[in-house]
């Protein structure tokens, strides 16, 4: 099994819908973003568009970051291809950091809160597990997964850009969806083999 | 407006822009991985520099600078107290790989000295413990020289460290460096013969001009050869934030500045103007690490490139 997400460019409004879902479940810190929204304006007035271009950690087959770690705290789980991050193991070196081609790792020296008047009850409680200086990263919503949920991105999108499900699995949705309607990759030319797709917009 | 929160302001500027500088590598602690990094490329050529030219004094300052660059390390890491972990990725990892260098470096350099600094030690210099130290820290310091360069070229995030050459590159200015500190040594506390000296300067200008065909080379195939990333590397360097270091430090302090020293335009080569090429040589390196790390920018991913 390999888990993998399909998100569908054309579906996609920019809400940042998924950045804050995202913030919530996991209760990152400033400066953190385990998903993240790009914008880009192309074409000139009158006929212009803005696309927006959902990102996170890319689940890679052959993860580069993984490679890169010294001490084995980044790995990928063998029975659902999640890379994830043990936080006891990082030393914080960052070489992670360099080797990830899509940028989707940030370094956790901030303080964990976003207001001078201190944190709230419900931002202790959700940023009490995270370790300071070390490295951090979106890990599907593991707990979710495994608990039989979606990853906290996929529930909340309100336009059901996204879809979350086994790429071993021909039959799955997100298999259909790459197949039917040309899913691609960024920066397939790394050759790091992602699990999150795209569909054109 | 605090620390924090500037540098929270800046990341965000950063996640806006197509062209993302690393700044992890290079900027606040950061600046300890460049030193560290320095250091140890400077300590592993002055031992293997040290033992070509059968000189004690700067294999003690090998030594030395090893364990000095080995602190940088730790200065750098966020959870310095974990180092012990690095080792566990050995055959994957080049971090790990260094960190292994530097523990058999120190390790063998620790057997090797005492000895040969004091008469009175449990063990001679001939005895098989010496030899094991002596193969130990060889061995370290032929790690250290190369790791450097591969951290930097199997970082697939950072398209300007891709180079083949890049690896090269920190093997040439590892020697340079121990040639360098060999010089200000010799300079200081006097050179076993002459002739030694002159062998020394030989060496110092055939691997500087090597460096300077590299660095060209390297230069020239990001800009060419590079996707856009490394092109816009090229220009911080060369024409961008990063200019006044490197042409300063890098090209006038590291390279110019000695090489009028050596033509011997302003003085004889003295003891005096040798020590000078080594110091300002060894400074011209730190720049060439410091500007080249920084230069950094990671791969855009941009709307552009979907299709």
């Amino acid at each position: 099994m390999r888990w993998g997400m399909v998100i569908d460019l054309k579906r996609c409004i920019g809400c940042y819908g998924c950045q804050l879902a995202c913030k919530a479940e996991h209760g990152t810190p400033p400066g953190v973003y385990f998903a993240r929204v790009l914008k880009h304006e192309e074409g000139n007035y009158p006929t212009v568009r803005q696309l927006a271009l959902p990102v996170l950690c890319n689940h890679c087959e052959d993860p580069p970051c993984v490679e890169a770690c010294p001490t084995g705290a980044s790995f990928k789980w063998e029975e659902d291809g999640i890379v994830d991050i043990d936080y006891d193991l990082c030393v914080g070196c960052r070489s992670c950091m360099m080797a990830c081609p899509y940028t989707n790792r940030y370094f956790n020296d901030q303080a964990p809160q976003y207001y001078p008047q201190g944190m709230t009850a419900f931002e202790e409680a959700r940023t009490a597990r995270h370790q300071p200086n070390v490295v951090m990263k979106c890990n599907f919503c593991r707990d979710r997964v495994r608990a039989g949920k979606p990853p906290a991105c996929v529930a909340n999108c309100p336009t059901i850009a996204r879809a979350f499900g086994d790429l071993d699995d021909p039959l799955s949705e997100v298999s259909r969806l790459i197949k039917d309607r040309g899913g691609f990759t960024l920066h397939p030319e790394v050759g790091t083999g992602p699990s999150v797709y795209y569909l054109p917009p | 407006m605090s620390e924090t929160s500037a540098k929270y302001d800046r990341l965000i500027q950063d996640l806006r822009r197509d062209f993302r500088p690393q700044r992890e590598w290079g900027e606040g602690r950061g600046l300890f991985l460049v030193i560290g990094h320095f250091l140890v490329g400077v300590a592993a050529g002055a031992w293997l520099f040290g033992l070509l030219f059968d000189y004690l004094p700067v294999l003690v300052a090998g030594f030395l600078l090893g364990g000095a660059g080995g602190l940088a390390h730790l200065a750098f890491l966020g959870r310095p107290e974990r180092f012990w972990k690095m080792a566990r990725r050995i055959r994957t990892a080049w971090v790990a790989r260094g960190f292994a260098g530097l523990t058999l470096f120190l390790a063998g350099a620790g057997l090797y000295l005492p000895p040969l600094l004091m008469p009175s030690w449990p063990w001679n210099s001939a005895s098989p413990i010496a030899s094991l130290g002596w193969l130990m820290a060889a061995i370290g310091a032929a790690v250290l020289i190369a790791y450097m360069g591969f951290v930097y070229s199997t970082s697939k995030g950072i398209p300007f460290w891709n180079s083949p050459l890049h690896p090269v590159l920190y093997i040439a200015y590892a020697f340079r460096g121990g040639a360098a500190a060999l010089l200000v040594a010799m300079a200081v506390l006097g050179a076993p013969s002459a002739d030694a000296i002159g062998l020394l300067l030989k060496l110092w200008i055939g691997i500087t001009v090597i460096v300077i065909v590299l660095f060209v080379l390297e230069l020239q195939g990001a800009w060419s050869g590079g996707n856009a990333a490394a092109r816009r590397s090229v220009r911080e360097l060369l024409a961008g934030r990063l200019a006044i270091a490197f042409y300063g430090g890098t090209l006038l302090i590291g390279l110019l500045v000695p090489a009028i020293l050596v033509s011997e335009r302003i003085a004889p080569l003295g003891l005096g103007v040798l020590a000078a090429i080594g110091l300002f040589s060894a400074l011209g390196d730190f720049f060439m690490k410091y500007t080249t790390i920084r230069a950094g920018i990671y791969l855009p991913l941009k709307m552009r490139s979907l299709r």
